[in-house]
């Protein structure tokens, strides 16, 4: 499609479209700035329920759509696809209001210099959610737009054209979208149609392959690190590994010494190589021979005690009824931890930076491309304007990609040697120099009447911060990070007295998002702490869990839920001794998901033998995207559940690659089924929520196997240290 | 030195340090990206190729070594422009990437498999493929195995 001269009118989707997405964590801050204790309590509440803003304001569809001459079209994508299928969600959206079939319209990431920019990044489970409507009312408008086009070329009235496969018809005349994209100089964009009632959708919620298999599997060169420009040397460079340090000595020669080593610069705390190739710098940076400034010492125990409750900045993020008195004595208190995580994506950090004068192009892979181009700003003397992000595929994302990218350091070796170079982290320096999941401790306090119902509970918990990385300003107003690590830290269940409080420390080291955030800690040392009031009352867990949903909308959702997932799972069907069953459930935003676990214990190794997964995420989009998200946060989960953990010996992680930081694989996958509950008319997220309900619904089955409790995560690791004191 | 190498049957010359990992030569030599990096100690299997018939992981795999071999990458696996090996038809139909990022390891693993397991159960699968993927492709590759076994057996692909 052209350029098009004449802008949106008024009426245009934006303001009802930002009217439509609710109170924004921004704004809220905003309000309170002055945070005391009820406003903060307050303010913790209103974030729960918030609903994220996708961070769009531009909504001309000529910025969102290209029309191509064969009748395809193309979509730019403010949202990065990092395998969470969103590409494949946003094609069947605008497909469905384009009158086209899904697999005409091609996706694109779009760049800081062509189409939608969002400044909300990618994540947060909220892409298809947050841009349901949007995309469907500029897809829409486009539509109207291709329509009055031919209306003026035909000479009629525009109410007497169809559309339909790609094609405009009135009587026996019909034009092809990509032949009236031709012959149109100027775009008058029409009004905002009013949308597709549900009852006649025609893509929306039927199957759907990917339409990124053919790249995937051929092996196309879509990815950051397939990045290759003409004129593109290597970089390397060498970080601190130890929290804190800076570089003290450095000596080069050795590594200079290389024919194909181009320039060496030295910083603040790295050293960085150019070279004609990878190997050559890489082997240059093995070479060089330095020594750092940090403070020695810091261990696993030392962020084991920074992060207990008890320690640093508190807030109270629920408080109903009078939980303090009823749980002053004969109550059921119980401890649970969380170890460090890593993201593990299997794409390192990639940066290809080509400097030019004052301008500046960087091609990478990133979850938030104008939080990238602002603090590259902020960083260099680049102008924000001067810096062009042209996003690529991600090789995993899982919250990795928000932030902390070796960006500064690839633009300086491109400045250094006036060419392009691009620049990848190793496996070490991907775990030793990103950010990670904080550890946690949780410790929960509850009782129950002697109807078996509960009357009183408390989850006070520490954690680090996932929040201040990005959002260092959030710090000073709100205390402790109930955003975003403190998530599904709230008690949800119908409880007449409940009190939820994070305590929030700092460690020495970053941590940042993680997938499902704070749920994935809180929900299994919630939903752990539910089965043992379960077994408290004598109850049966399904069931207990079941009798503790309200009249809430939410917890009426959460009970069918439950109720669906028992009766296809076989809750109640016999099982062999040698089997545990578990459950648990949660809540994220919108989406109910629950899980029933069966484990088995072989050589003293856990094996999970099978998943059952519900989710009720609202409007289904893609019933085989949203379960192939189920299914891949199931393995995920397993994989942390069971068996990863990142430890720290004298200031730096010990670990630096797979063979001493375990992961899932083939042997570990179950049998996995997935069920999917519709419920509202709007899509909720579905990335994150299925992983937080696996490791609480493991820990469950151990239990319900053994009648001995872990704790502890990972797992495995729990149940060794269970034997080794046990024997 | 001067490395001579047949990649997807096409006879190329680089000069490399011999000590260069064969991955390199591949990516960023002969262009061609499909074979991926995600360790660099054969740990995960992103950067799995076939030497001579033999599975290998290119990133602990010398150019020297790789001297005078017939390479086939991702990118040659099905043998020609629009074909399809039978894994890759197989992971079309079940639907198998996410990111897709580590696929190409796991396709260049599991086609290594079935040349020498016709027929394999799922457990010869879970015993001898250890690639690493972090979506939780697990499942469905799985399935996409034991499917391209059938389709290979029944001739069925193209
Ligand atoms: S990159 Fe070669 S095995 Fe991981
Ligand atoms: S599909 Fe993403 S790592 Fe396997």
């Amino acid at each position: 499609m052209e350029q098009v001269n004449s802008k949106p009118q008024k009426g245009f989707s934006r303001r009802k479209f930002l009217a439509r997405s609710g109170a924004t964590i921004a704004g809220s801050i905003a309000l309170l700035y002055f945070g005391r204790s009820k406003i903060r309590t307050g303010l913790s509440q209103l974030a729960a329920d918030a609903k994220f803003d996708a961070g769009i304001d531009d909504f001309d569809p000529t910025v969102w759509f290209e029309v191509n001459q064969d009748n395809t079209i193309t979509l730019r994508s403010p949202k990065i696809e990092m395998g969470q299928g969103v590409f494949t969600g946003f094609a069947i959206l605008a497909a469905e209001e384009l009158d086209v079939d899904v697999t005409k319209i091609k996706v694109v990431h779009a760049s800081t210099s062509m189409g939608p920019q969002s400044t909300a990044g990618t994540g947060m489970s909220n892409s298809t959610s947050s841009l349901y409507t949007a995309i469907r009312e500029v897809a829409a408008t486009l539509r109207e737009t291709l329509k009055l086009a031919a209306s003026k070329s035909w000479g009629i009235r525009v109410t007497s054209i169809q559309t339909g496969d790609g094609v405009a018809t009135s009587g026996s005349r019909s034009m092809r979208y990509a032949e009236i994209a031709k012959q149109t100089k100027i775009w008058e964009i029409a009004e905002t149609p009013a949308l597709r009632q549900a009852y006649s959708f025609r893509m929306i919620g039927k199957e759907h392959k990917r339409i990124d298999l053919e790249e995937k599997i051929s092996g196309k060169p879509i990815y950051g690190i397939d990045t290759d420009i003409s004129g593109m040397l290597y970089g390397a460079v060498l970080y601190c590994p130890y929290f804190g340090g800076e570089l003290k000595t450095a000596d080069t020669t050795l590594a200079g010494k290389s024919t194909d080593v181009i320039k060496i610069i030295q910083d603040k705390n790295w050293i960085g190589v150019v070279a004609k190739t990878r190997f050559a710098a890489e082997k240059a940076m093995t070479s060089l021979k330095v020594s750092w400034n940090f403070e020695p010492g810091y261990t696993t125990k030392d962020a084991i005690d920074a992060i207990t409750v008890g320690n640093g900045v508190a807030v109270v993020m629920q408080d109903e009824g009078n939980a303090t008195d009823e749980l002053s004595r004969n109550v059921l208190t119980s401890e649970y931890r969380t170890p460090i995580g890593f993201h593990a994506s299997m794409e390192p950090s990639i940066v290809v930076a080509d400097v030019s004068g004052t301008s500046l192009k960087l091609y990478t892979s990133t979850q938030n491309v104008a939080f990238m181009r602002q603090s590259i700003a902020d960083q260099t003397d680049f102008k924000e304007e001067n810096i062009q992000i042209i996003p690529a595929f991600l090789g995993g994302g899982f919250g990795r990609r928000g932030y902390k990218h070796n960006a500064v350091e690839a633009i300086k070796l491109s400045e250094s040697v006036g060419k392009p170079v691009h620049l990848l982290y190793t496996r070490q320096q991907e775990f030793q120099n990103g950010y990670v999941r904080p550890n946690t401790h949780h410790i929960l306090s509850g009782k129950v009447d002697t109807k078996g119902k509960i009357l009183a509970i408390q989850h006070e918990f520490a954690t680090g911060s996932m929040a201040f990385l990005a959002l260092p300003m959030a710090k000073p107003i709100i205390g402790a990070d109930f955003l975003v690590a403190g998530h599904g830290a709230r008690i949800a269940y119908s409880v007449p007295n409940k009190r939820t409080k994070i305590w929030n420390s700092d460690l020495p080291f970053q941590t940042g998002l993680w997938r499902g955030v704070g749920m994935f800690a809180n929900t299994f040392a919630i939903e752990c702490f539910i089965d043992e009031l379960a077994v408290e009352a004598k109850a049966d867990p399904l069931q207990f869990r079941i009798d503790h949903c309200g009249t809430t909308e939410l917890l009426q959702r959460r009970k069918k839920l439950l109720l669906k997932l028992g009766e296809k799972a076989g809750w109640k069907a016999p099982k062999a001794d040698t089997i545990g069953r578990g459950i648990a459930v949660c809540e994220d935003r919108g989406t109910i998901s629950a899980a029933i676990v069966e484990v088995q214990i072989v050589d003293k190794r856990i094996k999970v033998l099978r998943v059952a997964q519900a989710i009720d995420a609202g409007l289904i989009v893609n019933p085989n995207g949203v379960r192939q998200q189920m299914e891949g946060a199931t393995m995920m989960a397993i994989s942390a559940s069971l068996y990863e953990e990142a430890t720290i010996e004298n200031s730096q992680f010990e670990q630096t690659n797979f063979h001493n930081y375990q992961v899932a694989m083939l042997k570990d996958t179950p049998h996995i089924e997935t069920i999917l509950q519709e419920s509202t008319d709007m899509p909720s997220g579905v990335g994150e929520p299925p992983l937080s309900s696996v490791a609480p619904a493991i820990a469950n089955a151990l239990y319900n196997l053994t009648s001995f409790r872990l704790r502890t995560l990972p797992l495995q690791a729990a149940l060794d240290n269970y034997y080794q004191h046990s024997e | 030195m001067k490395i001579n190498l047949t990649i997807n049957g096409v006879d190329s010359t680089f000069e490399a340090d011999p000590d260069m990992p064969l991955l390199w030569l591949i990516r960023d030599e002969a262009k061609l990206k499909g074979t991926k990096f995600g360790c660099g100690m054969a740990l995960c299997g992103a950067c799995s190729a076939h030497v001579d018939g033999e599975l290998v992981r290119t990133c602990s795999y010398s150019a020297q070594m790789a001297h005078g071999k017939k390479i086939t990458t991702i990118e040659g696996l099905s043998g020609g422009a629009n074909r399809l090996h039978p894994i890759q038809q197989a992971w079309l139909d079940v639907g198998v990437p996410q990111c897709g990022y580590c696929q190409s390891g796991f396709m260049m693993a599991a086609a290594h498999l079935l040349e020498e397991n016709s027929n394999p159960t799922e457990d010869d699968l879970k015993n001898s493929i250890t690639n690493i993927c972090r979506c939780g492709t697990h499942p469905r590759i799985l399935k996409a195995i034991l499917l391209a076994a059938k389709l290979q057996s029944n001739g069925t692909s193209k």
